[in-house]
């Protein structure tokens, strides 16, 4: 599904990625673990396709095809999806409408029709009650003047409509209590399946009580340390990050 | 009265010795020569000699800093023809009902038309016979202001235009279309008074006709007394060679509430100003400008509140687009003055440009002469929010999409303003039609 190899990027002359590895397969869930500044958003920002970074070597294949040669929106179409940690208010442009046009960009991509705006309403009224959304979001801009949990709310709710074959989910978890925590990693859950595979970044292990990762990774300095099981995760809480990054250093 | 052609005019006396006059200067001097002297004579050749005396603006005068007329002054005007040719009445803009008035003179069909219960409307020609008086004080007094410079010659020129006076709360909007079909320049005068109490939405619309250059100086007051709520629209869609000076004058008595939008989609240079003063305790005005410059266009925007009593309150919002090398200036000012404690004012100005060789100026101020007063005031001017840019096309959407769909949420906070009752959606067609990928922004609508 996806094959990162060596990759390294900076940003205003900064190394930021520093030679990163990292294949996951179809039907898998990754967790991407690492302490603030490690360059885990950083990875996902590039992965999404944002322009501010300067990628200076390594590859990423997503499906066979070069991710990197691909603009954001073909990245999007082909179906890779970014759950962003800090999803940007957009007010004036409606939230469903944003979504209808968004379905609509990935099939017509597909070469199939557009989706009828009947059945995109009752879509769309089936993922919020599973998100347990209000309709009030419904008629409101993007994000526009939604809580934190909200926000993330309604990330997951477009990766339940957009239905992508690779999900990055950035820190997705953070700033949500813990009912919030539970519907959003039912929302991940819902989407569990052979061909599909979740990248999760974040900085807890609380979220993988509730959705439980195939691999874990450690990222730090710009690339993964190390890679487990499950359990990589438990020690982690156990033992802080520091504990790696000494034997690393040793 | 007898109505004489007078030979002779102080106006042209008093420039004599003033530097050599401009091509329009000169033919706003033979209107006004070929004008039959009638009430309020002494009154509209005083506005004429002044005008005559502080000549055209230019860019040592303070509002005008960021617009030249040399162009319009190089043109000499002929008086636009008041019995305009019946096409003119055929614009495509027109919804029904609306009153039509061609180059400053109303359609008198359409007003017996309009007539209903609470509203009355009268030909300023006239008022002037049966009234003079009443007029008088609408008339005066004239000011030298700089931003009133236009007025003034209005005042001289105007050979018709409207009284229109509301004393109940209107159901339907009014609809006044002002038709300037050129050649030439003309003057429409409008005046609303609202009785206290009254309410009412009046829609101001302009268009040209014909392909011609064309002047129109227009001035609109609006009185309104107190606790009366007027919500007022001037709309601009002149032609490509259209000159527009419009000039707009506010007087608010306490507790009434005035929204006023400004909306530029047309014509080649437009100059709008608006003068609104807060006169007595818990008047409260809201004013949105939303600019668009198109192609070359250069449209400039004054927007004057004046706080003169305690416990008033404007807000002024303005956006701008600018696109091709247009440019579009938006100066606002709020001033409040000795004594208006506790005014609360905030003005708020974002620009959008959309192209490399359009400009956007935009310079909020404020004169504060007394205490115990907030006055909030911002302005920004940029490119696309490429964090919004960014989420937009992580999505799927293609580039041209999000950048539209951007560009017209940038004009939500107006837009969302704006009564339906008032003609919001045809105003948002007409301002689709402006923007860039317009083709594909009513697909998506």
């Amino acid at each position: 599904m996806l094959k990162i190899s060596n990759l390294t990027a900076r940003v205003a002359g900064k190394n930021i990625l520093n030679g990163v590895d990292l294949e996951v397969n179809a039907g898998e869930i990754h967790a991407l673990m690492g302490p603030n500044g490690s360059g885990k958003s950083t990875l996902a920002q590039i992965l999404a396709g944002r322009e501010d970074y300067e990628i200076t070597g390594g590859s990423v294949l997503f499906e066979g095809r070069d991710l990197l040669a691909l603009p954001p929106e073909e990245r999007a179409r082909a179906g890779l999806f970014l759950g962003f940690q800090y999803p940007v208010e957009i007010p004036g442009v409606n939230n469903v409408y944003l979504l209808k046009a968004a379905l609509n960009a990935k099939r017509k991509a597909a070469g199939e029709p557009e989706v009828d705006a009947y059945e995109f309403l009752a879509l769309i009224k089936q993922k919020m009650k599973f998100m347990q959304m209000s309709e009030s979001f419904l008629t409101r801009g993007v994000n526009e003047g939604f809580s934190g949990g909200e926000k993330k709310r309604n990330e997951v709710l477009q990766m339940l409509v957009l239905e992508p074959k690779l999900a990055i989910l950035d820190e997705t978890d953070s700033g949500l209590d813990i009912d919030a925590l539970k519907v959003v990693s039912n929302g991940v859950n819902s989407l569990r399946d052979p061909h599909r595979s979740v990248v999760l970044v974040t900085h807890y292990q609380r979220l993988l009580d509730y959705i439980v990762p195939d691999r874990v990774h450690v990222f730090s300095g710009g690339r993964i340390l190390k890679s487990g099981d499950k359990s990589l995760a438990l020690e982690l809480e156990k033992r802080g990050y520091d504990w790696l990054q000494e034997s690393r250093v040793a | 009265m007898s109505a004489t052609a007078h030979s002779a005019s102080p106006a042209t006396a008093a420039a004599a010795g003033a530097a050599p006059q401009s091509a329009a200067l000169r033919s706003f001097e033979a209107q006004w020569h070929a004008r039959r002297a009638g009430p309020l004579h002494a009154l509209r050749e005083s506005a004429m000699q002044r005008f005559v005396q502080l000549g055209l603006p230019t860019m040592r005068d303070e509002t005008w800093r960021y617009t030249n007329l040399r162009a319009l002054a190089a043109h000499a005007y002929v008086d636009a023809a008041g019995d305009a040719p019946a096409a003119a009445l055929q614009s495509d803009s027109l919804r029904s009902p609306a009153l039509r008035i061609v180059n400053g003179v109303p359609c008198a069909a359409d007003r017996a038309r309009l007539l209903e219960n609470g509203l009355e409307i009268m030909p300023l020609s006239e008022l002037l016979r049966g009234d003079p008086v009443l007029l008088r004080g609408f008339l005066e007094p004239l000011s030298d202001a700089d931003q009133q410079r236009w007025a003034l010659l209005n005042t001289a020129l105007f050979v018709d235009g409207l009284y229109i006076r509301i004393t109940a709360r209107l159901a339907a909007p009014l609809r006044l279309v002002h038709v300037t079909a050129g050649p030439g320049a003309a003057h429409p005068r409008v005046i609303i008074e609202a009785a206290p109490g009254s309410a009412a939405t009046i829609v101001e619309e302009h268009v040209s006709h014909g392909d011609a250059d064309s002047l129109c100086n227009s001035v609109t007051q609006i009185a309104a007394g107190a606790g009366a709520e007027i919500e007022h629209y001037r709309i601009f869609r002149g032609g490509p060679r259209a000159a527009h000076i419009d000039t707009l004058d506010i007087r608010q008595a306490g507790g009434s509430r005035c929204k006023q939008f400004t909306i530029c989609l047309g014509g080649a240079l437009l100059r709008t100003n608006l003068e609104a003063r807060l006169e007595a305790a818990g008047a409260a005005l809201d004013s949105y400008a939303l600019l668009v410059g198109h192609g070359s266009r250069h449209a400039d925007c004054v927007n004057i509140a004046t706080h003169s009593a305690p416990d008033t309150r404007s807000r002024q919002t303005a956006r701008i687009i600018a696109s091709g090398d247009s440019r579009v200036i938006f100066n606002s000012k709020v001033i409040v003055c000795t004594g208006a404690v506790r005014s609360e004012s905030m003005q708020s100005c974002r620009g959008l440009l959309m192209s490399p060789a359009a400009e956007i100026d935009t310079r909020p101020q404020l004169e504060i002469h007394t205490d115990e007063v907030k006055c909030a005031h911002g302005a920004t001017t940029g490119r696309l929010d490429p964090d919004m840019l960014f989420y937009m096309l992580s999505r799927g959407l293609d580039r041209r999409t999000a950048q539209s769909l951007l560009v017209y949420a940038f004009l939500a906070d107006v837009m969302t303003d704006m009564s339906p009752a008032a003609g919001r959606d045809s105003i948002d067609s007409a301002l689709l039609a402006q923007l860039p990928e317009s083709d594909l922004l009513r697909g998506l609508r």
